[in-house]
């Protein structure tokens, strides 16, 4: 079957013209055209999956930035995170089907209103998380890039501190930066997290780069006299940039975990700052007592990894059809 | 390949050492050890603090107190380990061998459970692609990966112990819960058989009713609170077990390999009568000696019924003995739940890794040890499991699409075959390296659990640790992840060689 | 070597062994519908070669595979298939599994692959046979031991233990063949089997396919590209083209006397050798060679073991406005020359000059100067651009890392180049995806011209390509090569391509010249025996000619004293596989390379 799919040159001499090319395998080309992007954006739109997680993802992400506003910008929901007051009806939620009430959320012990806790704690774990998968996905890329590229030492020393995030666990190398760091603010925090985050992309785009570099584009490239770094800007990470995409999607997903569980240990946002995580923290205990303080912040991390796994999921399916349906 | 792998060692324990250091000056650097103090009101305070300076070695420059360390760890060579003590002047030695064993235990039998359900399931979704089953447990992968696992735990401490707890107290399956549950076992397994739509039916229809029926019966008997095996359930699974390894592995045609197996049920079930005194009041190390005769048992059988197929005779009948132990193992398990029962009234805890002042005999505190044991172990699997049959499920889909499973098709191989010895095989190579860097990576991932839980295992140390800018049990936790991923490593590479000849040297 | 007939072989018994009636697949594709085979009937009679040919694409794998019923499952089968008699489409898949392997069994193209890396020889080879209840344990390795004997693999009873990386190529297809073999097949289906495997492997390989039709009237359906091994192998031959059979006929018929014009179109693309009578030499002008390589050694170093040598004292060179042909096997060391000629490896020791200037010793600047004026193109159409480059940016890209001119002239240069290969101006703007493989490689070769190279080096650029492609982009680089008149380094493992294009032929073998000179001289008159037998096993596409140089070149076998490479069985061993303790003659056929 291989040999019927790869190539479906199927002309007599004189060759005919571009549109004629293409008869068994890809008879719609003959017609109509497809650039990669437009491939890539068809299948993802057909991956209902990921359709639901980029809806999910839109809206909380509207959601928890209108409803309390983003610094001195004023959101639509009165109330905000940090003012106590009295507890109503054992801070209970009082949202229905079709109706929020006062507090939709319900009420901490010290009758703050637990929705704005909740946005402002998924904003914070929203930017965090964002922040790390961008931050890591460039140093990674670079640094795979450079060392499969160039081999040699920059290789073996990329191998290394690899080998290095093997043997001290990630949530370990993470939770000791945290605790440095998360006194200093969320994105001193973020930045430390990209730091230990990286590796596996870089591992990733060096495998990429390695087998690319063989390719017999690159090799003409070379032959004609072209510089590596242009080399490597033009012609080979182009051609990474799936692989990167969609590491960079379950990086997000994963960075979001990870800064709750920090949160969570208490190496990660320090008070007053609210995170998703640390929101669990303080409440894990009170599941009996008062669970819609443990449901909500739970829900939402879910949710949101949930959604960021699927958006990735059909990036992949997208990228690399291999693994699609009918081959 | 020896030199190989002594290279491969070499380094790793080099970037074991730089990992050190760099570990080190980070957590002496994290903060301030002697904030707490400085914070008290008493009235010895600067006792305390000069005293937490002398057990610390604060006056002592970073490199001093690096070196300090290095040369305890060092000691470890020649059997004298000295990994310093904490800042409240304990041991940490002492402190590390009761915090391992306690998280080597519960991160082994996770790993193990995850490795042989998530394989399963990847081989199953991998050969039902694109069916309702493959996007069920797709969606649950999911579920899984995004699942903050800390808050997971709390939800499993309160449904799968405080209201497992209150049922076993009075359990009563109702008509329309059996149904219930019945109706949904049914479902899931004609999923994943497959097959026409008569044969799903089939198989939905005979779930069902055997689950409600059972349920049902169950119930009636009591046999929730008073369970029993008995010699006639072991002997039938056993034979079930050994029907199907053989169907799934060699083929029934193979009969010689049939009938070793089968009689390995049947040595087996003399041995099941013949031990039993024995078995009431057992030890460990009488259990191990036990399953190493019941493996050579199996050889033994396999090796004289085996013939032309010696060699797969053998490995079933092993794995057929072995399986046969552990059900007997059960057995006698399932009947000291009872008295159990009496003794721990709420059998699930939520919290520690042993119950206090625990007494009963040796089937009681190993169900003890169990009930302990299987929240977080469940946690811990679960996540694994998402990841390993995923991987698995992707690499079993790639080599399902090589030309040598074509090639073995067209020999006239059932699907069977095709997959259990074509596919498989290579499919497991990456998926080898995969599991052996999990487990380090999982011990670090324990650390959560054993907080939710309240198990006082590395995690706590590590945590505590850190809390106080302590460096001495932070790093004696990372002595035992670091070592371990260093052994795991060479045991993926010890795999890697053996499943593929291509790399053997 | 027994003589195969001129006209079809007469069915022994019971008519067909494998027919196809109105056959018809088709595919659902992310795309739609795709319809690969259109109502085609075929039949293999038992002891007959019928070779099935066709371009890629022209669904002639395809047809084969419906035949063990191994089409994926996005396939819809309509017509009927028969094997052995009976009907496949209504096999149950039970039925199809004991048909698979005891009734048909195939060889596919790729033995690289086609085997399991995992499991040994011996358990690859025991299943079948103790699958279809041939033989169990000892009997079946002892058999499998007979039949690696016959395939002619050496020293069985040892290498059966061994995994398939252990084999050379030619030996795993070999392997492939044994395995088919083991259940006594009524038909065998060959897809490509020969096409991966260097040309004097594929003649042994076609020798072995062509003595099991003689010895054990196996009839054979033969999935083929090659017009060549066509000639040497079919007593009948079915054209494909687009999913549809266009002719059928004798070997002998089709292959001279074409009907369709597809066929003739395809017969009259195949490169022949000695076709191109004498030509004049290329005389030097003025100044230095565009290529001069001298004692050039290059080598590999792996991890933990010897560097392995791949070129070994190489010295040759090329003058301006001269092609000269590379020609080698497989691991011959030809490519790394070529990629060496080019600075992309470096040379252990030795001198390399390209247009007078030494590469080995040259510093960046200069060396990126001196690549203005070398052009490159490489074989593979499927990664030889950039896929993330529209055509037109691909083309420029020389122009734009020398920055040469500005945009609007590198648009028209871009513009005049493409019409220089034959392109249409608005290609410009599409992405190599879009392209098929010639009109890739046309790309290729537009963009190594776009700084009128002095010196060329082309490194396989048709062998990935159909016959007729191959052949029109063949004229065009001859064509071109007049025009701009640079000098080039042909590299191809091709003989009957360099025959139509070189002026200077240096011949390769294991890193060292074997032969060099002009090319007529060479191809017409070789002095080495490895160039002899180089041009020996090299099929030509009329079944005629091709049996009397068949016959020549067992002659010359003989001559150096070769084994030949057909079926090794004993005659008189009526009753084959009845016993594993039954001696067998492992020197073969008594007359096979004595000829008939």
């Amino acid at each position: 079957m291989s040999e019927e799919r790869r190539d479906s040159a199927m002309q007599g001499s004189p060759e005919p013209l571009p549109h004629a090319g293409v008869e068994i395998d890809e008879p719609k080309f003959a017609d109509k055209s497809y650039s990669q992007g437009q491939l890539v954006r068809r299948r993802f739109f057909r991956h209902k999956g990921a359709l639901a997680g980029l809806a999910v993802l839109i809206l909380i992400t509207l959601l928890a930035f209108t409803s309390i506003g983003i610094g001195p910008l004023p959101g639509w929901w009165d109330k905000d995170f940090t003012t106590t007051g009295s507890v109503i009806n054992g801070g209970r939620p009082t949202m229905g089907w079709f109706y929020l009430g006062e507090h939709p959320f319900g009420q901490d012990t010290t009758g703050r209103d637990y929705f704005a806790m909740v946005m402002r704690g998924t904003q914070i774990s929203l930017v965090i998380a964002f922040t790390v998968g961008i931050l890591s996905t460039i140093i990674g890329t670079l640094i795979g890039a450079i060392a499969g590229y160039y081999r040699g030492w920059t290789e073996s020393l990329l191998m290394r501190v690899t080998d290095l995030f093997i043997i001290i666990p990630l949530l370990v190398f993470a939770a000791v930066l945290g605790q440095i760091a998360g006194g200093a603010g969320i994105f001193a925090l973020a930045v430390a997290l990209a730091f230990v985050t990286w590796t596996g992309l870089a591992r990733l785009v060096r495998g990429e780069v390695l087998s690319l570099r063989e390719r017999e584009f690159v090799s003409a490239a070379q032959a004609i006299g072209t510089g590596s770094w242009r080399i490597i800007m033009r012609h080979i990470l182009p051609n990474t940039i799936g692989v990167i995409i969609v590491a960079t999607t379950f990086a997000i997903a994963s960075a979001i975990l990870l800064e709750t569980s920090l949160s969570f240990l208490g190496f990660g946002v320090q008070p007053p700052d609210i995170s998703l995580g640390s929101l669990i923290s303080d409440y894990q205990t009170a599941f009996t007592s008062r669970p819609w303080l443990f449901w909500f912040p739970g829900l939402f991390i879910l949710a949101i990894a949930l959604s960021v796994n699927f958006i990735g999921d059909g990036l992949r399916d997208a990228f690399d059809p291999r693994q699609g349906k009918d081959g | 390949m020896t030199r190989y792998i002594l290279r491969r060692l070499a380094i790793s324990f080099g970037v074991l050492f730089v990992g050190s250091f760099l570990l080190y000056i980070m957590v002496i650097n994290s903060g301030d050890p002697l904030e707490d103090l400085r914070q008290s009101t008493a009235s010895n305070r600067d006792v305390l603090i000069q005293g937490r300076i002398d057990t610390m070695g604060l006056d002592l420059p970073w490199y001093q107190r690096y070196w300090d360390w290095l040369t305890g760890v060092a000691g470890c060579f020649t059997g004298n380990c000295d990994l310093g003590t904490d800042q409240t002047g304990t041991d940490v030695l002492s402190m590390l061998e009761q915090a391992a064993t306690a998280t080597l235990r519960l991160v082994t039998i996770a790993t193990f459970a995850a490795i042989i359900i998530g394989i399963i399931v990847g081989i199953l979704t991998a050969i039902r692609q694109y069916s309702g089953f493959d996007y069920a447990v797709t969606f649950l992968t999911f579920l899984f990966f995004s699942l903050p696992v800390f808050w997971a735990a709390v939800l499993l401490k309160e449904y799968g112990a405080i209201r497992f707890n209150d049922w076993i107290a009075d359990p009563q399956i109702s008509v329309l819960q059996a149904f219930i549950v019945g109706a949904v076992l049914a479902f899931i397994l004609q999923a994943v058989m497959g097959g026409s739509m008569r044969r799903r039916l089939f198989t939905a229809g005979a779930t069902g009713a055997f689950s409600v029926i059972a349920l049902l019966y169950f119930t009636y008997v009591g046999w929730w609170r008073s369970p029993a095996l008995g010699p006639v359930i072991v002997i039938l699974v056993s034979l079930a077990f050994a029907v199907g390894l053989v169907a799934l592995f060699a083929g029934l045609g193979k009969r010689r390999v049939l009938y070793a197996t089968l009689t390995t049920v049947g040595v087996g079930s003399v041995l099941y009568f013949a031990l039993a005194p024995l078995l009431e009041e057992p030890n460990w190390w009488l259990l191990l000696g036990l399953l190493v005769s019941a493996v050579v048992v199996g050889l033994v059988v396999g090796y004289f019924w085996g013939g032309y197929s010696r060699g797969q005779a053998m490995a079933m009948s092993a794995i057929t003995a072995v399986f046969m132990a552990g059900m007997t193992f059960a057995d006698h398990l399932v009947y000291a739940w009872h008295g159990f029962l009496e003794l721990k009234p709420r059998p699930i805890s939520t919290i520690g890794a042993s119950t206090p002042n625990f007494q009963g005999d040796f089937w009681e505190t190993t169900l003890d040890w169990g009930t302990q044991l299987i929240l977080p172990t469940i946690l811990l699997t679960l996540i694994s499991v998402a990841t390993y049959s995923r991987y698995t499920r992707s690499s079993m889909l790639e080599t399902m699409n090589q030309d040598y499973v074509r090639t073995a098709r067209s020999k006239g191989l059932s699907e069977r075959t095709v997959i259990t010895k074509h596919a498989f095989r290579n499919a497991l190579i990456p998926i080898t390296t995969i599991i052996a860097l999990d487990f380090a990576a999982l011990i670090g991932g324990a650390v959560i659990t054993e907080t939710v839980f309240g198990w006082n295992g590395m995690g706590a140390m590590f945590r505590e640790g850190l809390d106080h800018v302590d460096p001495n049990p932070v790093m004696a936790f990372f002595l035992v992840t670091g070592t371990a991923a260093v052994v795991m490593n060479l045991v993926a590479d010890l795999a890697y060689a053996s499943l593929d000849p291509r790399i053997r040297r | 070597m027994t003589i195969i007939d001129e006209t079809p072989a007469q069915p022994v018994q019971g008519g067909a062994v494998l027919s196809f009636t109105d056959l018809e697949i088709k595919f659902n594709t992310e795309f739609g519908r795709v319809h690969a085979v259109k109502g085609i009937t075929l039949e293999v009679n038992p002891g007959e070669v019928l070779a099935l040919v066709g371009e890629s694409g022209s669904g002639k794998s395809v047809t084969s595979t419906s035949a063990l019923g191994l089409l994926p499952r996005n396939a819809t089968v309509n017509g009927a298939i028969s094997v052995a008699g009976k009907s496949v489409d209504s096999m149950s898949d039970r039925s199809l599994r004991k048909m698979r392997g005891d009734d048909v069994a195939m060889v596919f193209q790729e033995p690289m692959t086609a085997l399991n890396p995992v499991l040994t020889v011996r358990t690859q080879m025991i299943e079948a046979l103790e699958l279809h209840g041939k033989a169990y344990g000892k009997d079946a390795e002892a058999r499998a031991v007979e039949l690696l004997t016959m395939v002619g693999i050496p020293d069985p009873e040892r290498r059966i233990k061994q995994y398939p990386h252990e084999f050379s190529g030619g030996q795993r297809q070999r392997i492939v063949i044994a395995m088919a073999l083991s259940c006594d097949p009524t038909v065998i289906i060959a897809d490509e089997p020969t096409t991966a495997l260097d040309v004097t492997v594929q003649a042994e390989i076609l020798d072995l396919l062509r003595s099991l039709k003689d010895e054990l009237n196996t009839g054979i359906l033969l999935i083929t590209h090659s017009m060549g091994v066509v000639a040497d192998m079919a007593d009948r031959v079915a054209v494909m083209y687009k999913g549809d059979l266009v002719e059928q006929g004798s070997a002998q018929e089709v292959l001279t006397r074409p009907q369709h014009e597809y066929t003739k179109r395809l017969l009259e693309a195949v490169p022949k050798l000695g076709s191109r009578g004498e030509t004049a030499p290329v005389v030097q002008e003025e100044g230095p060679k565009a290529l001069e390589v001298h004692d050039l050694v290059v080598e590999y170093h792996r991890q933990g073991k010897e560097p392995f040598r791949a070129v070994d004292g190489v010295s040759l060179s090329v003058k301006r406005g001269e092609i000269v042909g590379l020609v080698g096997e497989s691991g011959s060391g030809k490519s790394t020359i070529a990629r060496c000629a080019l600075g992309l490896i470096p040379a252990a020791s030795g001198e390399v000059a390209i247009l007078g200037e030494d590469i080995t010793q040259m510093s960046r600047k200069p060396l990126k100067e001196l690549r203005r004026r070398i052009g490159v193109v490489f074989q593979d159409p499927a990664s030889s651009l950039n896929p993330r480059l529209p055509v037109g940016d691909c083309i420029a890209e020389p122009m734009d890392v020398h920055s040469i001119g500005d945009s609007k002239s590198r648009r028209e240069k871009v513009a005049e180049l493409l019409d220089a290969v034959e392109l249409p101006r608005s290609v410009a703007n599409r992405y190599p995806h879009e392209l098929s493989g010639g009109q890739r490689q046309r790309v290729s070769i537009a963009r190594a011209l776009s700084l009128d190279p002095e010196f060329l080096v082309a490194d396989e650029p048709t062998s990935a390509l159909d016959v007729s492609v191959q052949a029109s982009v063949l004229k065009m680089f001859t064509h071109l090569q007049e025009q701009y008149n640079f000098g080039c380094l042909f590299v191809s493992h091709d003989l009957a391509v360099i025959d139509m294009l070189a002026d200077h032929v240096v011949v390769l073998k294991d890193g060292k010249v074997v032969e060099q000179g002009a090319r007529h001289k060479v191809l017409a008159d070789p002095q080495e025996e490895y160039t002899k037998r180089l041009l020996m096993a090299a099929p030509v596409p009329d079944p005629a000619e091709q049996r009397a140089r068949r016959e020549q070149r067992y002659a010359f076998m003989k001559e150096i004293g070769e084994e030949d490479h057909g079926l090794h069985i004993e005659h008189d061993d009526s009753a084959r596989g009845n016993g594993p303790n039954q001696p067998f003659n492992s020197s073969g056929l008594g007359g096979l390379a004595g000829g008939h």
